[in-house]
């Protein structure tokens, strides 16, 4: 530093160490500009959205996670207090609340949380679909960071505005760049929470999927069945889904529409040999047993981590069934 | 070690598949039962046993984070268990790391000046007042 100024003087340090400030700050915090949207996305989009019905929960010192929480699941149909949410989420010795127990604190709550893609296209989308979005910013700077929860409720393209519920204050404007600031710091953390049945405007399969099937490791086939509906209707050609909803049916009891099911999922894709399998086992289970027999048989010459039970389950329908 | 993990790997695996079972025999309306979904999806992203193993210690692991950070014990259970495998996992290998509430800011006088600044930039979103 010395060496630097030592040339210039005494009189020119001030602007120097101005300078300098300045430089720091953009290399501590990047430039924020304005997130670009493309203009396809511009005209997707309708200009102004903004969701009516959700309620504000304002947070008190810290708790920031389990407010915004309460705020998204109200709007979910799930009414549930910010005094009932801070025990199930808030870490008492972190002031705060980590990003696995706000997704799993919806779980326990009976919706199911999407994440959405890190990009502001797609919050935008979600907005327009008039879901709130739970985002995670960090307000400050890296070096010192200040970390938050908000719910976007709606925006605004031509004003370049956001409308947040965040803190002690409800429907807050913050322009589109000072918020993709803060966003991005968090490496653009969002979710949805949705009851099942309804699905995120984004359209990533696999993350759908996932979701659900961890909503349904929790809260069982019967929650997850319209949700497996919903995702199946979107998606008509995927074999995952339509396996997924075959068991949700099956676990309900309909051993008819779980078979309808795993041979769609075959249709779709006939290779899939645990759909087979299950096909097989349903169907030997009713007692149709050539639809059990062919089945089983299809499992069976397919390599993979299920053909061995495949091999089991025929052998043993064959000795069950011997003339 | 390797002949350590040999001897244990099946082990904890028996442990596994018993303490499944009573979840199995609870399933309704199931003479067999089926493949789950979840292991389906498993097995396409490629996570096999011995991840499944982890994951499992992952959860007490957790639940003993939890409890030292404050958490009442009566609420621990129910939390660890909403959580998915993956972000049990998640939560075991770098809790401590886990972006969480608010560092102190603004105790020191020049982090208050350049965090001014910067809301004035409108690179940060710290004091309202500066709008």
């Amino acid at each position: 530093m010395t060496g630097l100024f030592s040339s210039a003087g005494h009189k020119n340090a001030r602007p120097a160490g101005v300078l300098v400030l300045v430089l720091i700050l953009l290399l501590l915090t990047g430039c924020a500009t304005t997130p670009q949207l493309s203009p396809a996305t511009r005209q997707a989009l309708p200009s102004q959205a903004f969701n009516e019905s959700v309620p504000f929960h304002g947070q008190r010192k810290y708790q920031c996670g389990p407010a915004a929480l309460a705020m998204s699941l109200a709007a979910g149909g799930r009414e549930v207090s910010v005094d009932t949410l801070i025990p199930q989420v808030f870490l008492p010795d972190r002031q705060g609340s980590v990003q696995p127990e706000m997704l799993a604190t919806v779980r326990r709550h009976g919706l199911i949380p999407f994440r959405i893609e890190g990009e502001f296209a797609a919050l935008l989308d979600e907005l327009a679909a008039d879901h709130p979005v739970v985002v995670m910013q960090n307000l400050s700077l890296p070096a010192f960071p200040q970390w938050h929860y908000a719910v976007a409720i709606g925006y605004d393209l031509p004003a370049e505005e956001l409308v947040l519920h965040t803190g002690m204050t409800p429907r807050r404007s913050v322009d589109f760049a000072r918020f993709n600031a803060t966003w991005a710091r968090s490496e653009r953390w969002a979710f949805v929470a949705l009851p099942p049945g309804e699905l995120p405007a984004g359209d990533n399969l696999d993350t759908a999927t996932r979701a659900i099937a961890d909503f349904e490791a929790l809260n069982g086939s019967q929650a997850a069945l319209p949700a497996w509906q919903a995702l199946a209707e979107r998606h008509p050609h995927a074999a995952t889904v339509r396996f997924a909803l075959g068991n949700a049916r099956h676990a309900g009891g309909d051993a008819e529409g779980a078979m309808a099911a795993f041979r769609e999922a075959v249709t779709a894709d006939s290779e899939f040999a645990p759909a087979w399998l299950n096909l097989g086992l349903i169907a030997s289970e009713q007692g149709r047993l050539d639809t059990a027999r062919e089945a089983l048989s299809r499992a069976a010459a397919l390599p993979g981590p299920w053909q061995s039970r495949a091999r089991q389950e025929q052998q043993a329908l064959e000795t069950e069934n011997a003339p | 070690m390797k002949r350590l993990t040999r001897l244990l790997s099946p082990l904890l695996i028996l442990a596994l598949v018993v303490g499944s079972l009573p979840a199995m025999a609870a399933a309704p309306a199931a003479g067999q039962d089926l493949v789950g979904t979840t292991s389906v999806l498993d097995a396409q992203t490629s996570q096999q046993d011995r991840d499944k193993i982890r994951r499992v210690l992952a959860r007490e692991d957790v639940q003993q984070q939890l409890l030292l950070q404050g958490v009442s014990p009566s609420e621990v259970e129910n939390r660890v268990a909403a959580l998915s495998d993956a972000e049990a996992s998640q939560m075991a290998d770098r809790l401590d790391q886990m972006p969480a509430g608010a560092s102190v800011v603004g105790a020191l006088f020049a982090v208050f000046i350049i965090l001014l600044v910067t809301d004035i930039l409108g690179l940060t979103d710290v004091y309202p007042f500066t709008r």
